[in-house]
């Protein structure tokens, strides 16, 4: 999985210019049910990967956002 | 599990919604969330008007305005309903069935059947096959189907989740024999392990309504909900729909040798514009085949969204000449349904609003 690509989609979910893979997902003011709801889409369109949206309650970071789906692909 | 049906047709097809109509943005003033994410769920999800009913309105109340309309304009006679099936979540009484109550308030006949049927967004579908079914018997000439509901009834005004996408109304459909040699494949599917997405968790005997069932409990993200109210988890019916709708739909077409570009429509139950955008997606079929609209304009009335696609969308259309559509219609049970058939030269496609 394209790391970058995957933080520019983060990006645009969560209407802001850049995501970090250190940053907390909580501390954007975009981080509520509709981007969790977006990210599910996002999982399953572009990573064919179907996550539960308690599990990405679950994760504190953009970087564990990624590797809990990138370990669904495996 | 696979149906096939033969020689059987809509009708027509009548959808009633009440003349009371709520905003989106206007509701969301009453809650505690930012304005420009409210404008966002707007604009993704496609949430802006919706009918809802005014207090005390039952869904005998919304059948019986729409059967009366038919009768008094001559599409549907009083003495030719053999049958009378009432799809409902929010009926008016536990007992006795709500379609016996339309019945006696209509003064029907009494040489007919009247059943009631406890389903939610897959129950157009699933309704329909009962009438096919009920006109085997040489008996049985004309069924009415009622889809209807008042959910709005039992949502939470303090939760976001759901208040401001519900809407409420009433489909008559009039299922009969066909002439022509018609063949019509339906499939349908059921996972009651899953039933806790889609819930109103007090009021039957299992939690009966009580003060406590009545009593408003913080359920995060500053949203109120009292067990008396529907419960929907909304991520996982997302993910419902993606994963069981589209295999669904392939194993209909392919079982009965239809590609998906032979499609006219592709009518669909009506959550939202968003997760109707990505079924199309992952179906591969153009958003102008599988039309989205009716949550913006009506809201999410359950079993009453597909006849809403039908009479708002296509309304001339499906008087006039017949098209090849695919029905999905999925949702509490969990249930999820889908039909192939010629839909068309239909009498009426109207809607109306109950006054």
């Amino acid at each position: 999985m394209d790391k970058q690509e995957f933080y520019q989609r983060l990006a645009e979910i969560l209407d802001v210019e850049e995501v970090k893979p250190e940053n907390v997902l909580k501390d954007f003011d975009g981080w509520d049910s509709l981007a969790i709801l977006s990210l599910l889409a996002m999982a399953d369109a572009k990573y064919g990967v179907s996550v539960k949206a308690e599990e990405i309650r679950a994760v504190v970071t953009a970087e564990d956002l990624a590797r809990l789906i990138e370990a669904k692909r495996k | 599990m696979n149906f096939t049906f033969h020689r059987k047709r809509i009708a027509g097809v009548l959808v009633v919604v009440p003349e009371n109509e709520r905003s989106f943005s206007e509701d969301m003033k009453n809650f505690n969330f930012p304005e420009a994410r409210s404008l966002k769920l707007k604009e993704v999800m496609g949430y802006d008007k919706r009918r809802v009913v005014e207090p005390g309105v039952c869904v005998s109340d919304l059948a019986v305005f729409g059967l009366e309309h038919l009768l008094g304009e001559g599409l549907l006679k009083r003495d030719e309903i053999d049958a009378l099936l009432l799809v409902t979540q929010t009926p008016d009484h536990f007992m006795p069935a709500t379609s016996s109550l339309i019945q006696g308030r209509l003064g029907l006949k009494q040489d007919m059947l009247c059943l009631d049927i406890n389903l939610a967004c897959a129950g157009f579908v699933i309704g329909l096959m009962q009438a096919f079914m009920l006109l085997e018997q040489e008996s049985v000439n004309k069924v009415v189907l009622i889809n209807a509901d008042v959910l709005s009834r039992k949502a939470s005004p303090k939760d976001r989740n759901i208040y401001p996408l519900i809407g409420d109304g009433a489909a008559i459909t009039i299922i009969e024999r066909d002439d022509e040699d018609s063949v019509i494949h339906a499939s349908v599917k059921t996972d009651g392990s899953r039933a806790g997405a889609l819930i109103i968790p007090a009021g039957g005997l299992r939690l009966p309504s009580s003060p406590e069932t009545a009593h408003l409990e913080e359920v995060g993200d500053n949203n109120l909900r009292a067990k008396d109210h529907v419960f929907m988890d909304g991520s996982a019916i997302f993910n419902f729909v993606q994963t069981e709708v589209p295999p669904l739909i392939e194993n209909l077409l392919a079982r009965a040798g239809v590609t998906s570009e032979e499609v006219d429509y592709f009518l669909c139950h009506q959550p939202n514009r968003f997760m109707l955008e990505k079924l199309a997606d992952k179906m591969k079929v153009p958003y102008a085949r599988m039309p989205n609209n009716v949550v913006e304009h009506f809201g999410n009335n359950g079993s009453v969204t597909i006849p809403t696609v039908m009479a708002y969308n296509l309304r001339e259309r499906l008087q006039r000449e017949q098209l090849q559509v695919c029905l999905a219609a999925y949702g509490g049970g969990l249930a999820w349904s889908a039909m192939l058939l010629k839909l068309g030269k239909l009498a009426f496609n109207n809607i109306i609003e109950y006054k």
